[in-house]
């Protein structure tokens, strides 16, 4: 084998050194490519492979977040102010986890360099929704003079209103859920997703159990 | 796609060296594929091509020429990857500008943080009322109670002392002229009712219709439809924010200035 590759390379050497010249000038070309296309590579595929700005994913990520939120706001009064030990646990416990969630849901929008906010109307990302959305406020939301209520009440008073408020927020709440995980394949968000829907519906088994302790007079 | 390769080729190679001698029909077909595949190549171009087409283009291989074609393919393929990847840079570097930058591209915006204002910057928790620089204030020392800042519309003014706070847990704060058409109070409304880290309040002695400020940053305008309260909102809504993951429940929502009892009724949810 040897024998036969000197004799052609020793001919090509000595027929045509341009050649050899334009050959190496086609590995540089052919490294220089390969290099681009790697760097190309590597600045794109993270931009396909992570949610967009205008995806399913990154609306239900920021209006879960907004969502949530009211959540944290309404638990954190009842847990204030409530005198039954049953509710300032459920609050606590409600203010704590969606207080948590809301922050891997922000990271995860960081994570694949997105804003938190959009210019995108509450509910755009999901099909149907249109009239979902009443001054401002998504499926479940109190309104502010429900919440100005709860802020003034005391006593069983508060409990029942904030019960009720959590039911229909936690209603709103695992109906977005829901749809997201018809919506999206993203592992992540379809996984925490799921932990909301599970989470919060055996919650509403308990807040159903209190209110019915507490309601009947 | 690989090791099949590989393996196929001695399997056969092998078979005909072992049957190939044994029984000569057998290796003759087995060896008329090597044959005919080193043929074909010389059979078939000139064949295919037609002689006329195939000997004109050697010659001028020979003569000097016959590069060229290589070199400008790969220059086009390399001129083509640089594109795409000029593209995917600009893309790049395009998706992931900073807010700030968005927002100090909206005209009209100021920018208090590139000041180094030390007023402006303190973060401090003073009780009591405080002395701000700006009207409204952006930033500074303020109370430990924020003001709630769940898409709360308050109709009178508020604290100083508590919403800068609330700048400082990433809240937009609009503010507009005390006395402003209710109409156009309706406009301003419309962007903050039902958005978390969003309130609204009028101000006393603004001197302009709106004024929209986060932690550091400030747009006035006396235009209530002008898109550029938008495009501040969109950008610097909870970026702003000096405590990420702060919240903008559990704030004080009771209006009027700073009572003077330090601690005062309707704050305890806050403290």
């Amino acid at each position: 084998m040897p024998v036969t590759t000197d004799p052609a390379g020793a001919a090509t050497a000595v027929a045509a050194p341009a050649d050899r010249r334009t050959r190496s000038w086609l590995v540089v070309a052919v490294l220089v490519l390969g290099l681009a296309l790697g760097v190309g590579a590597g600045l794109l595929i993270p931009r396909f492979t992570h949610p967009g700005d205008d995806s399913v994913e990154a609306g239900f990520l920021r209006d879960m977040s907004t969502h949530h939120a009211q959540a944290v706001e309404m638990s954190m009064l009842a847990h204030a102010n409530s005198t039954n030990p049953r509710i300032v646990t459920l609050a606590g416990d409600i203010a704590l986890t969606q207080h948590g969630q809301i922050g891997y849901m922000q990271a995860w929008l960081r994570d694949w360099g997105l804003s938190p906010t959009s210019s995108q109307e509450p509910m755009a990302w999901m099909p149907g929704s249109a009239g979902s959305v009443v001054n401002g406020l998504m499926p479940g939301m109190a309104t502010p003079a429900q919440l100005a209520e709860l802020r003034k009440a005391t006593g069983n008073d508060l409990d029942v209103q904030f019960l009720t408020l959590m039911r229909a927020h936690h209603l709103g709440g695992i109906h977005m859920a829901q749809e997201i995980i018809q919506l999206s394949d993203d592992k992540d968000v379809t996984w925490l997703a799921q932990t909301m829907v599970s989470g919060q519906q055996s919650e509403l088994g308990l807040i159903d159990s209190l209110l019915q302790q507490l309601q009947p007079k | 796609m690989s090791t099949p390769g590989p393996e196929r080729v001695p399997s056969s190679v092998k078979v005909t060296k072992t049957s190939g001698q044994g029984k000569p029909p057998a290796g003759g077909s087995s060896s008329t594929k090597p044959g005919s595949s080193s043929t074909k190549p010389g059979a078939k171009k000139p064949g295919a091509k037609g002689g006329k087409g195939r000997k004109p283009v050697a010659p001028v291989k020979v003569s000097g020429g016959r590069n060229w074609g290589p070199i400008a393919v790969a220059g086009a393929v390399v001129l083509v990857a640089v594109g795409i990847i000029g593209y995917g840079v600009f893309a790049a570097v395009q998706g992931s500008k900073g807010w700030e930058e968005k927002l100090n591209a909206i005209s009209g915006v100021v920018d208090y943080r590139a000041q180094k204002n030390a007023a402006i910057d303190a973060r401090d928790h003073k009780e009591g009322t405080q002395t701000y620089v700006t009207s409204p204030p952006v930033g500074g020392a303020h109370n430990s109670v924020w003001q709630n800042c769940m898409g709360d519309v308050y109709a009178q003014p508020i604290a100083n002392e508590h919403a800068v706070h609330s700048l400082e847990h990433g809240a937009v704060w609009v503010t507009y002229k005390q006395g402003l058409a209710a109409d156009q109070v309706a406009v301003l409304q419309k962007k903050v009712e039902g958005q978390d880290y969003m309130f609204m309040s009028p101000y006393a002695g603004l001197d302009k219709n709106v004024s929209v400020q986060v932690w550091g940053y400030q747009y006035k305008t006396d235009d209530v439809n002008d898109s550029k309260i938008d495009d501040f909102i969109k950008d610097a809504r909870l970026n702003a924010s000096m405590e990420p993951g702060a919240a903008c429940s559990s704030g004080n929502t009771t209006t009027g200035p700073l009572q003077a009892a330090a601690t005062t009724p309707g704050m305890t949810s806050g403290s």
